[in-house]
Parts: C-alpha cells; structure tokens; sequence
C-alpha cells in the first residue's frame, strides 16, 4: 500500500454486491447521455450530407448549428442532459449514501486510527469516482452501439428523409458528453455523503453503537393490520426525508410520463397522419377541388395501373339547400361523397365523434354522417332534408376535415357514400380523387398516370410531401423519452428500496430470529413499497393531470381549436400498471435476499 | 425425556486449507428445568453452538433434537414457526425492534404468530420485569438493564421451552447483570424453562446449575456448580 487511498481499490472489490447498483446507476446515466448526443450528432451529419448533396457545396458544422434543425438539436439534448443529470445525481448519491450509512463504524474506526475529517471526505469522493473506471467504459459502449442500433432503424425502417444517416459513426461529442456526465454525476452525489462520513464520530467506532437512536420517533401502530404490514408502513412513513424521496421519484415519472405523452397528441395535431394520406391527387386543370370533372372511367382505369396501390375519389355539390329543422342553422349544407375506403379511414383516424354507427353510411343508404361546429344543435339520429329526401344523421366528426383551423364557422357538411351522392344527385364524376402508391413505384409509373386523365384534369404528385417519416421520428423520440423515463423510475425504484432493506438488514435479521417467517419478510417489505408507490401515485396523477392539462392548452389548444382535452385514462391505467410492475420488480431482490439471509451473521454484524 | 438433545454436532467454515473448525462432534443433553451455562474463551465457539440449538445456523454434520424433534430436518418454514413458539432468544446487544414500544416488542412473537396475546401474562411478566411504568416508551429511551428486561420479556411471552441467552449481561454494569441473572432463575424456575446461557463471566455461570466448557469447538461438560 502506497497510501491510505491504496485502501479504495481494496473495499470496492470486498463490497462488490453492494456497489452493483451504483455502477448500474452510472453506466446508465453515461449510456444515456452519449446516446443522446451521439444521436444529435448523427443528424447533424445527416444534416450536412443533406445540404451538401442538395445545394452541391460543403457545409460544415457551424453552419448547421447556424440553422434552426441544428440549435433545436442540440438544445434538446442540453435539456435531456440536465434531466439525466439530475436523475443520475438522485440515483447514485441515494446509494452512495446508504452504503456511507451502512459503514459508520468502519468511518469510526478510520477516524480512531488517525483519518482526518478531510480524508475522509477525500475517501468517499475518490471511491465514488473509482466506481466511474468500469462505469464510464461500459456506458460509453453501450450508448455508441444503440446509436448505431437507432440509426439503423431510422435508415432501413423509417427511411424517406433519415436514409442519409451516418450507421456506424463515432461521435466525439456524444463520448465527451457521457465522460463529463459519468464524472459530474458522481462528484455531485458523492457531496453529501462524503460530509457525512466525516462527520462519524471516532466513538463510533469504540462504542460499536451505529444506530441512529433519535431516528425513531414514534411507535408503530398495531391491532389493524397484521404486525408485518404495520412495521413495513411504518419503515417507509417514519423516515420523512427517504418518504418524501420516495414519494417524489414515484410521482415524478407519473407526472413525466403524462406530460410527456402529451407531446404524442401535440404531434399528431401538428403531422396529422391519416389512413387517407395521398401520394397523388387528381383535380381539375386549375387544381379547384369543387368541380366535378374526373370520370369515374378515368379511375377505374387508374386503379390497375402499375404503382397503384388505392386509389378512391370525393364528389362535392355545395351550398345544396337543405332543412335542418332547428333554429339557428343554415338553409344550405355541401354535400360530399367519400368512397368505401375513405369512410374506412375515418374510423382508422379516429375523427368519428362518440356514439356514431358509420355501418349506418355505407352503400344505398339514407344515412349520413355530418360536420359542423361542436355547439350546433344538430345530434345523431336527427333527420335533415337534402334534395327531397329525408336524411338521417347516423354519425358526426370530431372536426372539420375542409377547413384549416378544424372549425366549420357554422356552416354544415354532409358526407354521404358515394351510392347515395350519386342518388341524391344524379352526379356520377368525381372532384378529386386520391391515388397512394406501392414503395417501388417510379415516375414513369406516375407519368403513366398523368397520360391517362380526363381533358382538363391535372394530377399532383405529393409524393415528397408526406410527412410521415418526420412523425414516425418524432414519435419514437417521444417513445424514447417514455423508455428512458421508465428505465429511470424502474431503476431508481429498485434501488431506493433496496437501500432502504440494506439499511434495516440488522433488524430484520432480529426479527428472522425470533421468529419472522419469509413470507412475512416479503409482506413487510411490500408494505413499504406499496405505501410509497401509494403516495407516489395519488401525487403523481393529481399533479401530473394538472401538468398534462396546461401543456394541451398551451400547445395544442390555442393552435387547434377544434382540440378538447379529455382525461387520459389509458394512458393513467398504463403508467399506474407500470408502477405496479416496477413497485413488483422492486420487492422481489430485496425480500428474497432478506429470506435468504444468514441470520447470525447479519445479527452480529455491527 | 432429554428437552435437548445435541449429538455429534460439527461446524466448519471455509474449505481446503482456508478450513476452520468451529466445533467438533458435540454432544450433550440438557434436561427440562435446568438451567446450563456454556463458557470458554473468545472465539472458542459458544455463539456458534448456540446458533446451532436455535437454528439460526446449520451445522455441517450431526443433529439437534428439542421436545424430541430434530430440528434440521425442518425446512425454513416450518423451522421458524418453531423457532418462534418453542425457543425464546436473549441476545447481548438486546436487538430489540426501534420502532415497537416496550409492551409491543414483548408480545412481538405472538403477533408473528397472528395470534391475540395472553393479556394477564402479559401484565403478570411487565410486573415481574418491573417494566409496567415503562410500557409505552420506546427502546431508545430505556437503559441498557431495561432494554435486557424487554428483551427477556420477549423470549418469555410465548412460553417457551428453551431459552437461549448469549452474553445478557455483557453489556450490563455489575448491579444489572444479577438483577437480570436473578430474573431469568426465577422465570426458569416459575415456567420450568430450560435456560442454555453463554456467559464470560464467572460469577454468572456459577448461578447455573451445571456448567459445559467450549475450547477449540470441543465441548467438556464441567459437572453440577456444587459439586
């Protein structure tokens, strides 16, 4: 031994088990951070291999970080720096502390033999950083192959606008970022409990009284429940720091995860993806939409072309006059006709307001399904009277599909099947009609298209203007985000209560010896947990609704006034589901290890 | 009948050329009523031997009978439930619950058990501890001999067959130590438990009615105090 820091290398191999969690704490804080960065840098080559193909010049780095994809980057990756940073510095000075607390008479003993409080600050610090020599390696491994693992998935699998992503790149920054995340979290951890070994008595050590009597304050309460649950209940409500610890890393994933997934309804108002999506649209010359000039030939025609993968067309006649029957209605209703398909899609999109029977449309019918504004007097099974028929209304949308911000500003739309348009009409050619394309279709197969229409009509390739790689990537990163909160919450779970069963290991070892069977250890332990994820989730859900409420209002209700805010309750049954399963998962380690334990040895060990 | 019954019990640790024998092929029995004291020096393997009897600890050979069942034939089950209604544990660190008061670390082993405990014993045993004043408070704010008192009161509440005491008075003062000696006779006596007590000191073991000897895991019984 060369100095008493010759010591550290030494007490991390004798305490292994017990230092698992906290390296397991590290390797994930630096396996997410350099996944996060390392994804970030990934764009912005792809970024720059995107302008330099499109514009033919290079551009380097500063000039993405000049543009707005670049900033926005990496600022979300500074703000899922701060959140990993501050999860992290929870996690591990949680342990670092408990396995601080579990060593008071060996600190005692340090301080007997001649250890200033210094050095022993300095002891703690240096063995928290020697964890950060396997962490730190493992994490940075780890976070470079996911990111290859994502770029890969974005490539093959989302592709359009990700297919230039670099697959097996090294990012410097995304290596550099997890280092410094790895070395700041233990630094920062380790604070507090480096204080508090220095502040171990050197009787501590002489005496071989560790245990902190004024801990215990109050008796537990006994007679209701059985003595196992009482005491469990009781572990996790006396300790009001670790209660309110616990408490708060329970609420804190609920409230993320409901805010979070706001961000899912956030994009699909943004990107609104639908069953009825066109590569192609066919309207007249002009590119009107309210004329009906497209022979339903011309799409029979269409439809066994090759490319072709669905195609289906719309009718409109507006300002038809109509009854309504109530007050404060138009005289006057536009009156579509959508085609099987794109009756299916609706369902598929979910624009179907509640309670509405869209088997009811199809076909020769008189049912139709009806738009306007939410407050308009007009509800399901109401009959309204178009063109000498009486029509019965069998369904309503959620918002107006032909206007921009989803209102109808009073006016009322019919969309009928295209069998009872063409009844109640006598119009047979369509308005516009939607072509989606198979993957392999080429522009030859469009310009084939293009030969075929009617005289005076014109198609539109909005091939390029699909948006659905940018939503799948941005609901993965939201997924992602979920992932990353659930591991967190999963892992900070675990290891919170398996501290809290490592700190009380001696008294349970009493308690095994006078007579605790093992179901009862497990009991007493679930007792405990199940009152923090209890407390955890009444504050997680209260606040986290009221979170999730304001950010809908703030970025999706002023934006999309159609949008109401309605309660998540899948989303609250999937979070408080993963509580249980995490609360499950937290149980099982520790209370089989207290059912296993060796009971003199735990005793004695002082 | 023989209430304990220790036949050719051996423990060692570790395994090659790191072996330690803590005991060696140790037999003896011990009576209904008696009250035995086991001495020997630091690390001779007293509290291994106890931890045998109680079952805390497996031996590596031989077996341990108390009320005629041998206990290591039990799985872990069935061997604490045993555990808690037939052997009551003194440890010298006290180890009571923090969070139980005096009278709920008492009947401890009775609410294990689910069962409502035996409330004129109960006030008969605080009586007897001199623990009636005390039995709201918690450990925390109890001397050492008080602490040892609960702890007695504890191995007591189920009436147990065999008590078994490591060191009670180690971490008492001279006037604690007789007081919590005398109260462990009188119960021994009052219930016709069996007492086995590991003890450093020689006064206390010369209160006992016979005395074994532990020295390098071999066990020598000593004989009766008086003869």
């Amino acid at each position: 031994m060369k100095s008493y820091l010759s010591l550290i290398p030494i007490s991390a191999r004798v305490r292994r088990r017990q230092n698992r969690m906290t390296l397991l704490c590290i390797i994930f804080a630096v396996f997410l951070v350099t996944a996060v960065f390392s994804m970030a840098d990934m764009g912005m080559r792809m970024e720059m291999a995107r302008l330099t193909q499109k514009h033919a010049q290079e551009f380097n780095f500063q000039a993405i970080m000049d543009t707005a994809m670049g900033q926005n980057l990496f600022l979300l990756a500074g703000g899922l720096f701060i959140l990993i940073l501050l999860a992290g510095v929870l996690m591990i000075s949680g342990s670092i502390n408990s396995t601080v607390a579990q060593r008071t008479k060996f600190f005692g003993m340090m301080r007997c033999i001649g250890m200033s409080r210094q050095q022993l600050k300095r002891f703690v610090r240096l063995e928290a950083l020697n964890w950060c020599k396997t962490a730190i390696p493992i994490g940075l491994v780890l976070g470079t192959v996911i990111t290859w693992a994502l770029c890969a998935v974005l490539r093959f699998v989302v592709g359009e606008e990700f297919a230039m992503i670099p697959l097996f790149g090294i990012s410097p920054i995304g290596m550099i970022s997890g280092i410094v995340m790895g070395l700041v979290t233990v630094l920062l951890a380790a604070r507090a409990p480096a204080r508090q070994a220095a502040k171990v008595s050197p009787m501590a050590a002489v005496s071989g009284n560790t245990e902190n009597k004024s801990r215990t304050r109050h008796a537990v309460r006994t007679g209701k429940f059985p003595i196992e649950i009482s005491l469990g209940a009781h572990h996790a409500k006396s300790a009001r720091k670790n209660l309110f610890l616990m408490t708060g890393s329970f609420a804190l994933s609920i409230i993320l995860f409901l805010t979070f997934s706001v961000l899912l309804d956030f994009v699909g108002y943004l990107l609104p993806q639908s069953a009825a999506d066109a590569d192609i649209t066919i309207t007249d010359e002009a590119g009107v939409t309210g004329i009906n000039c497209i022979s339903p030939e011309t799409v029979e025609t269409i439809r066994g072309m090759d490319g072709v993968k669905n195609i289906f067309g719309r009718r409109s006649l507006f300002e038809v006059p109509a009854e309504l029957g109530k007050e404060g209605l138009p005289q006057t209703v536009d009156l579509f006709s959508f085609d099987d398909f794109d009756l299916d899609a609706l369902k598929k999109d979910g624009r179907l307001r509640k309670g509405s029977d869209l088997s009811e449309v199809y076909g020769n019918t008189d049912s139709v399904l009806v738009i306007c504004d939410p407050d308009a007097p007009i509800r399901k099974r109401d009959t309204i009277r178009v063109e000498g028929e009486d029509l019965s209304v069998a369904g309503m949308l959620k918002a107006d599909l032909f206007s921009e911000d989803g209102l109808s500003h009073g006016k009322v739309s019919v969309i009928a099947s295209s069998e009872t348009f063409v009844r109640l009409t006598g119009i047979t050619d369509y308005s516009i009609v939607m072509v989606q394309t198979t993957g392999d279709v080429t522009d030859g197969d469009v310009a084939a298209i293009s030969g075929v229409l009617d005289e005076g009509t014109a198609l539109r390739d909005e091939r390029e203007m699909r948006t659905s790689g940018t939503y799948t990537a941005f609901v993965l990163c939201v997924y992602g985000f979920l992932g990353i909160i659930a591991m967190v919450t999963l892992l900070n779970i675990m290891n919170s209560i398996s501290m809290s069963v490592s700190a009380r290991s001696r008294q349970y070892g009493i308690m095994r010896a006078v007579g605790m069977d093992g179901r009862q250890v497990t009991g007493m332990i679930a007792a405990e947990a199940v009152t923090y994820a209890l407390s955890g989730c009444v504050i997680g859900c209260i606040v986290g609704l009221a979170a999730s409420r304001m950010l809908y209002n703030l970025l999706i209700d002023g934006r999309f006034p159609y949008a109401v805010w309605a309660l998540p309750v899948s989303r609250l049954l999937i979070v408080l589901a993963f509580v249980a399963a995490a609360t499950l998962a937290a149980i099982y380690a520790p209370a089989k290890r207290i059912r296993n334990m060796a009971i003199t040895a735990t005793i004695n060990e002082l | 009948m023989d209430l304990l019954e220790v036949s050719n019990v051996s423990k060692t640790y570790g395994r090659g050329e790191a072996a330690v024998k803590a005991l060696k092929n140790v037999s003896f029995s011990v009576p209904k009523g008696e009250y035995v004291a086991i001495v020997g020096e630091s690390g001779s393997g007293k509290s291994t031997l106890l931890n045998m009897i109680g079952g805390l600890d497996t031996p590596t050979s031989g077996k341990v009978v108390i009320s005629g069942k041998e206990i290591f034939s039990m799985n872990d089950r069935k061997l604490t439930i045993f555990r808690r209604r037939n052997i009551g544990f003194i440890f010298q660190a006290f180890n009571l619950i923090p969070e139980l008061t005096v009278e709920q670390n008492m009947v401890f082993p009775v609410l294990l058990d689910y069962q409502k405990p035996d409330r004129t014993y109960l006030e008969e045993l605080l009586s007897v501890l001199n623990l009636k004043e005390r039995r709201r408070h918690l450990p925390s704010q109890l001397s050492g001999g008080q602490q040892q008192r609960v702890a007695i009161g504890r191995a007591l509440i189920t009436r147990p067959s065999l008590i078994l005491a490591d060191e009670p008075t180690g971490n008492l003062d001279t006037a604690n130590s007789s007081e919590v000696i005398a109260l462990l006779k009188e119960a021994s006596r009052k219930y016709e438990q069996t007492i086995v007590m590991i003890t450093h000191n020689r006064s206390t073991s010369q209160t006992a009615d016979r005395i074994l000897n532990v020295s390098d895991g071999v066990l020598t019984d000593l004989g009766r105090c008086s003869e």
